[in-house]
C-alpha cells in the first residue's frame, strides 16, 4: 500500500505540472493507479524507489509552493522517451470511473504481476480510459478477461501530448447548496433554479425549479388519451398546486425522500415540493457563472408565509460569482456572517476578495478589520437619498424607505413609485434622476407618433424601450415601444377647445369633468388630434399623465394671465387667440389648416420686438423657427437667442405711428371677408373666435374715413358692391382661415405694400379673384368716427383696432344727434350689442347696431376696460393721461401700461 | 431682485416690495425652504442698470418666515392619497409619502371605494382627509419642491384624528 502512495505522488506531480489546482482528495478520486513490482524486490526497491523518486520530484514538491521556477526546470519535469507511455483504451461509455476502479482492484488482488503503472479516468473525456505502462502488450495483459473495456484498440499517447491529458481544462466548479444557476437545456432552459443537493459522485445535482407544466396536458397523458404535441409552446413557469392536480385526477402520491427525510409529492416522475419542482439534473446541464439573477426571480423563490428575512439573508450565497468591485471607499457596509455579525462600518481599503473596514464603535484595539466581501454587505438607513447603479432601474434615485436584509426599498424620485433593488447595486448620492431620460432623439415626456399611426407620451424609458402611453381616451392604454417603431416626435404645440369651447392651449390648467378620470386636474401637455395629455402631479400612475378627450376638460386657469376666463358661453374669451396669432404669428393656432408649416417661414427674416422673458424689449429679426420657439438675431447685443414665439411681437407695427396708418387699411379688406362669416348659418359658438374680427369693422371707433383717404386715397373709391350681408360672400366661410391673410398682413408696412400683400391673403379665401380689388368692400364697414389720432404709439392698435366688449360705458347714438349712455350687457354675433340704458345699467335695454354706438372716453382715475391691443379684455384703473395716451394700471398684474385712450373704455359702475 | 425702468419714482421701494413679495413668498429654495411670508425687509441696496434692457437690480435683504422640514422632525399632515404603495399626505406645502414598509405591520390596505389603511381590529384607519403624526425620515429639496419620505411607524406617531369619526 506504501509503494500505491507513491505512485500516487506521480501523478500529483502530473496534475501539478500541467498547471491545474485540483485538491488533494478530489486527485485521489479521480485517479486512481497501480503499480506492480517484483514481490521478491519489494523491500529493497521499495527503498530505492523512494530515493529515486524523491531525487527526480524533489522540485515538483517545490514547484508547488514556489511560482518563480523557469520554464526550464518545469521543462525538466516533463515525460522523457525512458519514462512509460500512457495508453488510451476505449470502454463502454459511462463505465470510465467503474473501469478504472476494477483495475485498481486488480492490481491490489494481483499485486506485481499486473504491470502497469497507473489507469486514469477522466471526466471530459467519455469512451475512453488512459494507462500508464511501458509496454503495449502490459495493458492488453492487465485488461485481459474484464468487461466494459475494449483492447481491440490501443493507442499510444505521443509523448508531446501526454501532459495535456491530464490538463484540467476548467476550473472545478464548487457547487454548495442554495447556490442559484441557471438550467442549459430543456423545457427549462434559461430558468433559474436552486442548488439543493449535490451528488459529485453521480455529476449530478437536484435543483429546485419553478415548474414549467401544462396540468391539463399532463392530466391527458396520464390518462391516456391522445397527447397534441405543441412542443413549440412552453407552459409558463407557475408554482406547482397538487391541489389542482388532484382535481385534474391526477394521481399524486406522497412519499419520504430517502435522502433528506423530506417529504415529496410525486407525479409520475416528478417530484414536488411546496410547489417547486425538484429535480436532478447533470452538472453539465447547468450553467453556473454569470448568473446574475433578477428581482423579480428571486421573489418567486421566496415561499409565501416564509419570512422575507431568512430567506433574503439565505440569499447572501448567491452572491458567489457577483462582480468585483463592488464596495468602494466610504461606503457603509455592515457584517453579516460571522463572530462580528451586525457591526457597522466604514470601507477604507478594498483588495482582490478583502474588504478593510473601519468600524463605527469605539474602543476597539484595531484600527481596521479586514472581511471577506462574502461578509459584509452595504448598509442603508431608511431616508437616504441613493442611486441605483445596475440592473433594470439603473440610473434611478430615490429616498430608501427600508431595508430587508439584502434588498433595499426605496422611493423613486421621479414616479413616486417604489422600487425594490438589491443593495449591492446601489449607492449613496444627492443627485435627483429619473435614470434613463431618453434615447435617440426622444426624450421621456415626448409626444411620439407610433408606427400605426397611433400617438402617445413616452411615460418611460427603459434600457432599451420606451413605455408610452396611448393616445387613447378615458382608457389607459400603456405600450412598450422600442426606438425604431417610433415614427417621430410631435414638436407643434396643438390647441384645441374644453368642454366649454373656450380655447386651449399647452400649460393650461385644466379639469376633466367628464370620463374615467373626473376630478384630475393639471397642466396640459400635449394636445394632439382632440386628445390631449394632462400632467397631475397627484396622479401616480403612467408618471402622472391622464389622456382625455378635450372635450372633457374645462380650462381652471394658465399660463395667460388674463383672468378673462369663461365657463360659459360668452365669445369674449375667444379673441385671445386671434390675437395671439397676429402678434406672434403663428398659424398654428388655427388647428390642423395650417400644419403646413408655411406660417412658420412668414415669420422668417420678420423684424419683432421680445415682449417677454430675459429679453423683454429687445429688437430683432427672427433667423429660425423651431417648434414654438424661434431663434431672434438681436439688434443690439450682436447675438442670436431663443425665444418663444408667444413672447415676440411684430415690432414693426408697433413701433412707428407712421406705419399704422397704412396697415391699417390693409386690414380693412380682411374684415370685409370676414364679415360673411357673421352669416346666419354660422352656429355663434363658431364664431366665438371671429366675432372680435366682425366687430373690429364694424366698430365705430375706427377713423372717420375722410381721413382713411387721406391715407390711401386711391384705394378708397368706394364700390358698394362687397356689402358684408352679400349673400355671394357666404362662401367665405368655407375659406379655409383668416390665419394666412392675418400673418401676410402685419408685414405689409409700408402704404405702398399694402396693396400687393392684400391680395397674396385673398387667393386662399376668396372663391373669385374679382375679390382683390375689393378693398374698399371694408369701406362701408367702417363708417366714421375714431380718427387717425387713434393710431397712436403704443396703441397696441398694432394689427387689430377697438372693439367692444361687455360692460363697458358707451353713449348710444339715436336718431339724429340724441344720445344716451348706457351700459354694453352683451355683444351679439352680427356686431351689434345689446345695451342697458343708463350709466348704473338699471334701465331698459335695447339692442344698438354698432354704427350707434360710442365709447365713452374716461377721464382720469376712471375704471376701465381696455379694449384692444395685447390686454383686451383686462380691467384697470386710468391714473393719468397724457395727450393721446392713458396711463393704466391694469388689475391683473398691477402692471402700469401706458396705452392709447381709444382703446379705453370706461367701465361701468358693476 | 430686477424692476423695470418704468417703475422709477417716489415709490419705487413700495413697488420694489410688493414685487419681492409677489415674486418670492410661496417659492421654495434649496437651502432655506419654503419661504412662508416676508416679515420685514432689512436693507434694498445700491441698484444695478442691466446693459440693453434697462432693467435694475436691486439687492434686497429681507426676513422672512421659512418652512424648512428637517430629517427626524415630527410633523401633522393631513393625508390626500392613499394607494397600496403607501400613502401621501402634505403639511403645508410639503409633501410627504409614507411608504407601506413604513406603516405599522398590523395596518394592512383595503381597495375599494376609499382606499384606507386599516388595522386588523378596524379601530384604526387611514384614509383620505385623516390627520395623522409623522417622522421625517429623508427629504429631497428641488429647486422648486420639497419632497419628504415619512414613517408612523414608531411610538406616537399615526392617526390623530379621522373625518369617518368626526362625521
Amino acid at each position: 500500500m506504501r509503494r500505491l502512495r507513491l505512485v500516487l505522488l506521480v501523478s500529483l506531480y502530473f496534475i501539478v505540472d500541467g498547471g491545474a489546482e485540483i485538491p488533494d482528495e478530489d486527485g485521489a478520486r479521480r485517479e486512481y493507479r497501480h503499480r506492480l513490482l517484483p514481490q521478491e524486490d519489494q523491500e529493497e526497491d521499495l527503498e530505492e524507489r523512494t530515493r529515486s523518486i524523491q531525487q527526480r520530484y524533489a522540485r515538483s514538491a517545490h514547484v508547488e509552493y514556489d511560482e518563480e521556477a523557469t520554464d526550464v526546470e518545469q521543462q525538466a519535469l516533463l515525460p522523457s522517451v525512458r519514462d512509460p507511455k500512457l495508453w488510451m483504451v476505449k470502454c463502454a461509455i459511462g463505465q470510465e470511473r467503474k473501469v478504472a476502479v476494477c483495475l485498481m482492484q486488480k492490481a491490489i488482488d494481483r499485486g506485481p504481476e499486473l504491470q502497469i503503472r497507473s489507469v486514469v479516468a477522466l471526466d471530459h473525456l467519455q469512451n475512453y480510459i488512459y494507462i500508464e505502462a511501458d509496454k503495449e502488450a502490459h495493458v492488453r495483459e492487465a485488461c485481459k478477461g474484464m468487461r466494459d473495456i475494449y483492447t481491440a484498440n490501443v493507442k499510444l499517447v505521443p509523448i508531446k501530448e501526454m501532459t495535456d491529458v491530464l490538463m484540467v481544462e476548467s476550473k472545478a466548479v464548487d457547487l454548495a447548496r442554495d447556490t442559484l444557476i441557471r438550467m442549459k437545456t430543456g423545457t427549462y432552459k434559461g430558468d433559474l433554479a436552486m442548488v439543493v443537493h449535490v451528488d459529485d459522485m453521480g455529476q449530478k445535482v437536484i435543483v429546485k425549479l419553478i415548474p414549467r407544466i401544462d396540468l391539463q396536458a399532463l392530466a391527458n397523458k396520464l390518462e391516456g388519451r391522445e397527447v397534441t404535441k405543441k412542443k413549440a409552446v412552453i407552459p409558463p413557469p407557475r408554482l406547482m398546486n397538487i391541489d389542482e392536480a388532484r382535481v385534474l385526477n391526477i394521481c399524486v402520491e406522497r412519499k419520504r425522500d430517502m435522502r433528506t427525510g423530506d417529504y415529496f409529492d410525486n407525479i409520475g416522475s416528478m417530484s414536488f415540493r411546496d410547489g417547486f419542482l425538484y429535480k436532478s439534473v447533470a452538472m453539465k446541464s447547468i450553467s453556473t457563472q454569470n448568473i446574475h439573477p433578477t428581482f423579480d426571480e428571486l421573489e418567486r423563490f421566496r415561499r409565501p408565509g416564509e419570512s422575507g428575512d431568512g430567506d433574503m439573508a439565505s440569499l447572501s450565497i448567491l452572491f458567489a460569482n457577483r462582480k468585483k468591485g463592488r464596495f468602494m471607499k466610504g461606503d457603509r457596509v455592515i457584517v453579516v456572517k460571522g463572530d462580528l455579525r451586525k457591526m457597522e462600518g466604514h470601507v477604507e481599503k478594498v483588495e482582490e476578495d478583502t474588504v478593510h473596514i473601519r468600524p463605527n464603535q469605539k474602543g476597539l484595539p484595531v484600527e481596521t478589520l479586514a472581511f471577506s466581501d462574502k461578509e459584509i454587505r452595504k448598509h442603508f438607513e431608511p431616508g437616504n437619498h441613493v442611486k441605483v447603479i445596475c440592473g433594470s432601474s439603473e440610473g434611478a434615485t430615490g429616498i430608501v424607505a427600508s431595508v430587508e436584509g439584502h434588498v433595499v426599498n426605496l422611493v423613486s424620485d421621479t414616479t413616486k413609485e417604489p422600487l425594490s433593488v438589491f443593495a449591492d447595486n446601489v449607492v449613496l448620492s444627492s443627485e435627483v434622476t429619473s435614470g434613463l431620460t431618453r434615447i435617440g432623439e426622444y426624450e421621456l415626456h415626448d409626444l411620439v407618433i407610433l408606427d400605426n399611426k397611433s400617438f402617445g407620451v413616452i411615460i418611460r424609458v427603459d434600457s432599451e424601450a420606451f413605455q408610452v402611453l396611448k393616445g387613447v381616451p378615458d382608457r389607459p392604454d400603456v405600450a412598450l415601444v422600442r426606438l425604431r417603431e417610433i415614427k417621430g416626435k410631435v414638436e407643434k404645440r396643438g390647441n384645441a377647445q374644453d368642454h366649454f369651447k373656450n380655447q386651449l392651449a399647452v400649460k393650461d390648467v385644466v379639469k376633466v369633468i367628464e370620463g374615467p378620470c373626473k376630478g384630475k386636474q393639471g397642466h396640459v401637455e400635449h394636445i394632439f388630434r382632440g386628445v390631449i395629455f394632462i400632467y397631475d402631479r397627484h396622479h401616480l400612475e403612467h408618471a402622472g399623465f391622464i389622456c382625455t378627450k378635450t372635450q372633457s376638460c374645462v380650462v381652471i386657469g394658465g399660463s395667460r394671465a388674463n383672468g378673462d376666463r369663461n365657463v360659459c358661453l360668452t365669445p369674449h374669451r375667444a379673441p385671445q387667440s386671434p390675437m395671439r396669432s397676429s402678434r406672434g404669428g403663428p398659424p398654428m393656432n388655427y388647428g390642423g389648416r395650417h400644419r403646413g408649416g408655411r406660417g412658420h417661414d412668414a415669420l422668417v427674416g420678420v423684424d419683432v420686438k421680445i415682449r417677454l422673458g430675459t429679453f423683454k424689449g429687445c429688437k430683432g429679426r427672427v433667423v429660425d423657427i423651431k417648434g414654438t420657439s424661434v431663434r431672434v438675431e438681436l439688434e443690439a447685443q450682436m447675438k442670436v437667442v431663443t425665444v418663444d414665439r408667444n413672447h415676440i411681437v411684430n415690432s414693426v407695427n408697433m413701433s412707428t405711428p407712421f406705419c399704422e396708418t397704412p396697415s391699417h387699411p390693409s386690414k380693412t379688406p380682411l374684415r370685409s371677408f370676414m364679415t360673411p362669416m357673421r352669416d346666419p348659418g354660422a352656429a355663434p359658438i363658431h364664431d366665438g373666435m371671429r366675432t372680435p374680427m366682425r366687430d373690429r369693422a364694424w366698430n365705430p371707433m375706427s377713423p372717420p374715413r375722410d381721413s382713411w383717404e387721406d391715407g390711401n386715397p386711391a384705394s378708397w373709391g368706394s364700390s358698394p358692391q362687397y356689402q358684408p350681408s352679400s349673400p355671394r360672400s357666404s362662401a367665405y366661410e368655407a375659406a379655409p382661415t383668416p390665419g394666412s391673410g392675418w400673418t401676410s398682413t402685419p408685414s405689409a408696412n409700408a402704404p405702398s405694400q399694402y396693396l400687393p400683400s392684400t391680395p397674396g391673403g385673398q387667393p386662399p379665401m376668396t372663391p373669385s379673384s374679382a375679390y382683390v380689388p375689393g378693398t374698399p368692400g371694408g369701406q362701408p364697414m367702417t363708417p366714421g368716427s375714431g380718427a387717425l389720432d387713434m393710431m397712436s404709439p403704443l396703441g397696441g392698435g398694432d394689427t387689430e383696432g377697438p372693439w367692444l366688449l361687455p360692460d363697458i360705458l358707451v353713449n348710444v347714438r339715436k336718431s339724429n344727434d340724441d344720445t344716451v349712455t348706457g351700459v354694453v350687457r352683451e355683444v351679439l354675433a352680427d356686431g351689434s350689442c345689446s345695451v342697458a340704458l343708463r350709466s348704473s345699467g338699471s334701465g331698459d335695454t335695447i339692442i344698438a347696431h354698432a354704427t350707434e354706438i360710442e365709447i365713452v372716453v374716461p377721464k382720469k382715475s376712471d375704471k376701465i376696460k381696455i379694449i384692444g391691443g395685447p390686454q383686451r379684455g383686462s380691467t384697470g384703473k386710468l391714473i393719468g393721461v397724457d395727450g393721446t395716451d392713458g396711463i393704466v394700471k391694469v388689475d391683473d398684474t398691477l402692471d402700469v401700461k401706458i396705452l392709447d385712450m381709444v382703446i379705453l373704455a370706461k367701465l361701468a359702475n358693476a | 431682485m430686477q424692476l423695470h425702468p418704468r417703475h422709477f419714482g417716489r415709490d419705487l421701494r413700495d413697488k420694489l416690495v410688493s414685487k419681492l413679495m409677489k415674486d418670492v413668498e410661496g417659492t421654495c429654495s434649496g437651502r432655506h425652504g419654503f419661504i412662508v411670508a416676508i416679515t420685514g425687509i432689512e436693507s434694498v441696496g445700491k441698484g444695478l442698470i442691466r446693459d440693453g434692457t434697462g432693467f435694475v437690480t436691486f439687492p434686497v435683504k429681507y426676513q422672512c418666515v421659512v418652512f424648512r422640514p428637517f430629517k427626524g422632525e415630527i410633523l401633522e399632515a393631513v393625508v390626500t392619497m392613499v394607494n397600496k404603495m403607501g400613502f401621501f399626505a402634505e403639511a403645508g406645502p410639503v409633501q410627504i409619502f409614507v411608504s407601506n414598509h413604513l406603516i405599522p405591520d398590523d395596518m394592512e390596505f383595503q381597495s375599494g371605494d376609499v382606499p384606507n389603511y386599516t388595522t386588523s381590529d378596524g379601530s384604526v384607519k387611514i384614509q383620505k382627509e385623516s390627520e395623522v403624526r409623522l417622522k421625517i425620515i429623508g427629504t429631497r429639496v428641488d429647486a422648486t419642491e420639497i419632497f419628504c419620505i415619512g414613517t408612523i411607524k414608531d411610538d406616537f406617531l399615526g392617526v390623530i384624528s379621522d373625518p369617518g369619526a368626526n362625521a
